[in-house]
């Protein structure tokens, strides 16, 4: 079936606002990172980390789009929240948490390879990741980083397995009974 | 500030409790109001989405979870029209008779001030309202009960993968009893077996609040109204009678709701908090509180999830979320080795990709590359099932007010939980067996999640002494009985049951009372 943009995004299931310049655009985070749209919360340094350790995670999580997704929904009211961490026992604003473990996450990794997280390579980050994992990070000041593991890995998972494209990749059939709607 | 017209009842929360306490009193003939914290849903804004489903959970005001387990209350929690009703599974046994009079037969727990027989009633009602679908013969461990209005839900590949295990172990399943229609019921469509209904089910096949009592509510004239945030209940002079509430609107005026009687069923935790930060000169220790009791034997279920990988084909996408076969055989208290309590089987759930109980997180040590192949692989091949333990009452397990406050300076929840030995031993055993079960269903790995924690009850027990209990058997506050608490908080014991068939039951019986003696419970006080 070929599907117009607009029914795409509709039926994507994860069809976001982003406002610029006072224009308000329905898009997808993988279309608003193409399109290059500005950030509300975080920096360019947090967002290259987000991006790059999201990757990690689960490859095909930048170019899904996570930072605008994580980015975008940072801005929203907690309760209106569509973020995994919403689950977790931890106080909004949510901000505080994503930019302390990016910020220590940074930290680890140039205490551990004397360079920041979007310079190491793969089997370097996957060491990264593992630490994190089974909290053995030492000198880390952020959140618990199983913690910051988990909320992060679930982003990515969120932007590349729980949509529509997601599912279609998986082979398995959507069966929506409403798609989300254009705005929200 | 706004003062309204007075009203017969004000409800606090437009939930699964709320709900029926609205429906209820408005058929009665009663002027009510229920004030709902957040957004006035319909089934139409129920997107079939992980992600999207998140709306639909608590986000606000935080409740600072302390103690060494969690009750998981954003995840177990929900808000705006529906309350966390609106995306609950529909799994709905019965407790059994045992469990309302633990004390007295087993010296361990609680009693209810009710037995079994007196709440039968109302559950077969209930049942006929809502529609249910079940099998009670094949249904070997329910208690008496008239049978299920519709015959159980189809059994597909998942299930019956999985029933292989039970079989070889000499082991009962039966269909899963749930408020999900099999057939057409009273205008409402079938189940299509698409497993969303943790992102709300739209069609009005899963009985969430919207589906029933909420609009039979409406349609006798009771007001719900939204983005109504209740902080207290309002007193008379003496402190013996309330007289409305106050709130907040999304705006953040304030307003004074006058009303002949308050019930309160804003969930479990809520619950709690509204009356602990009522306190006056009359009522220091909270509303309801002269026991000291308020805010204590907080209950969640401790919950297993087994997953295995299969060779065939388990489908684990369709089905609905909460299972398609069930289990009770371990469900006698004395019987559990080491640990007192019940446990139960849900089998088959199905599952997505993605969020807290979908295949990504089944392994959550995995990631990169390997994270792609399993979850490729688990979309055809995971097998699922969840063990439900009761969880005993212990007054240390409390809800209790922060020293942080709200928007409005009301003072937030704390809870405190840890799970006793006994919590601890029942889990333990549903994760040996769990996986027995799967080996011997021919899984060709099988591992288990660890603790979570299902069904948050308790807080504002009921019972027959005051000294020891917050509200008497019809829910009405001991100290101030023009003061009515709906749901599961309610609750003196657990079981291992799912809440909601039982929080339904004890607000129809509650309500139906006081409806009838309505001078005598509220006017006369
Ligand atoms: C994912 C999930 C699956 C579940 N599956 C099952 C299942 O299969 N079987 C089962 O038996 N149970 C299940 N449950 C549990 C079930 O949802 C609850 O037991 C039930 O909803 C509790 O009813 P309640 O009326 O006490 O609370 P709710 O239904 O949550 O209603 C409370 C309402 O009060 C509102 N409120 C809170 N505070 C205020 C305030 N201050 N002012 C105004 N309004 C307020 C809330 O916003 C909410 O709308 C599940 C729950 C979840 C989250
Ligand atoms: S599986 Fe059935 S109950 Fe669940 S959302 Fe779909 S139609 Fe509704």
């Amino acid at each position: 079936m070929t599907l117009s943009r607009r029914n795409f995004i509709k039926q994507s299931g994860l069809a976001l606002t982003f406002t610029v310049a006072g224009k308000t655009m329905l898009l997808t985070p993988r279309q608003a990172r193409a399109g290059n749209i500005p950030f509300a919360v975080l920096t360019p340094e947090e967002v290259s980390a987000l991006e790059t350790i999201c990757d990690h995670l689960l490859p095909g999580a930048r170019e899904n789009g996570v930072a605008h997704f994580v980015d975008q929904q940072l801005t929203v009211d907690p309760n209106d929240s569509l973020l995994f961490i919403k689950y977790f026992n931890v106080e909004p604003p949510h901000v505080d948490f994503y930019k302390s473990a990016l910020k220590e996450i940074n930290l680890l990794s140039e205490s551990i390879y004397g360079k920041g997280i979007t310079a190491i390579d793969k089997a370097e980050a996957e060491k990264l990741i593992e630490t994190l994992r089974d909290g053995k990070a030492a000198d880390w000041n952020g959140p618990p980083s199983p913690l910051a593991y988990h909320i992060l890995r679930n982003d990515a998972v969120d932007v590349v397995y729980g949509t529509m494209e997601g599912f279609e990749a998986l082979d398995i059939p959507y069966l929506a009974h409403i798609t989300p709607p254009r705005t929200w | 500030m706004g003062k309204a017209e007075k009203v017969d009842v004000v409800i606090v929360g437009c939930g699964a409790a709320g709900s029926v306490y609205a429906a209820i009193f408005a058929e009665a003939g009663k002027r009510v109001l229920a004030l709902e914290k957040g957004p006035g849903r319909k089934l139409t804004d129920l997107y079939s989405s992980q992600i999207w489903a998140r709306r639909l959970k608590w986000g606000a005001p935080h409740v600072f979870e302390e103690g060494k387990d969690s009750i998981w209350y954003n995840f177990n929690a929900g808000h705006g029209y529906g309350g966390a009703a609106i995306h609950h599974y529909g799994v709905w046994p019965r407790y059994h008779p045992e469990d309302l009079q633990e004390r007295t037969l087993y010296g361990k727990g609680l009693d209810w001030p009710v037995e079994y027989d007196q709440i039968r009633h109302y559950y077969d009602q209930v049942q006929e309202d809502v529609g249910m679908s079940g099998d009670a013969e094949k249904e070997i461990w329910r208690p008496p009960g008239a049978p299920y209005p519709l015959p159980p839900l189809p059994v597909f590949e998942h299930g019956n993968i999985l029933a292989k295990g039970f079989t070889a172990l000499d082991m009962h399943t039966s269909p899963i009893p749930v408020a999900i229609l099999s057939q057409d019921y009273k205008g409402r469509p079938a189940c299509i077996y698409d497993s969303w209904c943790d992102a709300g089910c739209p069609t009005g096949a899963l009985a969430n609040p919207l589906v029933e009592y909420f609009p039979r509510a409406t349609q006798a004239g009771a007001v719900m109204q939204s983005d109504s945030y209740v902080s207290r209940v309002l007193l008379d002079r003496q402190g013996t009678r309330a007289t409305g509430v106050e709130y907040f609107d999304g705006k953040g005026e304030r307003h004074e709701q006058p009303a002949d009687a308050v019930v309160i069923a804003a969930f479990t935790v809520e619950n709690s908090r509204i009356l602990l930060n009522s306190a006056n000169d009359k009522h220091a220790g909270g509303l309801g509180n002269s026991s000291g009791a308020l805010g204590q034997y907080l209950m969640s279920h401790p919950a297993v999830t087994i997953f295995g990988m299969f060779r065939e084909d388990t489908r684990c996408y369709l089905g609905i979320t909460g299972g398609q076969l069930f289990n009770q055989d371990p469900f006698a208290k004395e019987k559990n080795k080491d640990a007192f309590g019940s446990r139960q089987w849900e089998i088959g759930l199905g599952t997505k990709p993605n969020d807290l109980l979908g295949i990504a997180m089944s392994r959550a040590d995995l990631f990169g590359d390997d994270l792609h192949k399993f979850v490729k692989q688990g979309s055809r091949h995971l097998g699922v099932m969840v063990g439900v333990c009761e969880c005993l009452p212990d007054k240390t397990n409390r809800i209790e007010l922060s020293n942080k406050q709200d928007k409005f300076g009301m003072p937030l929840a704390r809870v405190t939980f840890n799970l006793d030995d006994n919590g601890r031993g029942l889990w333990h055993q549903a994760a040996e067996e769990g996986l027995e079960i799967f080996k011997a269903a021919g899984a060709t790995e099988a591992w288990h999640s660890p603790p979570g924690g299902q069904h948050i009850m308790g807080g504002t027990i009921m019972g027959k002494d005051r000294e020891t209990s917050v509200t008497n058997e019809y829910a009405q506050l001991h100290d101030v009985p023009n003061v009515i608490i709906g749901g599961p908080s309610v609750f003196p014991t657990a079981s291992c049951v799912n809440s909601t068939f039982m929080a339904h039951a004890v607000a129809m019986r509650s309500a139906q009372h006081i409806a009838k003696h309505w001078n005598q419970l509220i006017i006369a006080l």
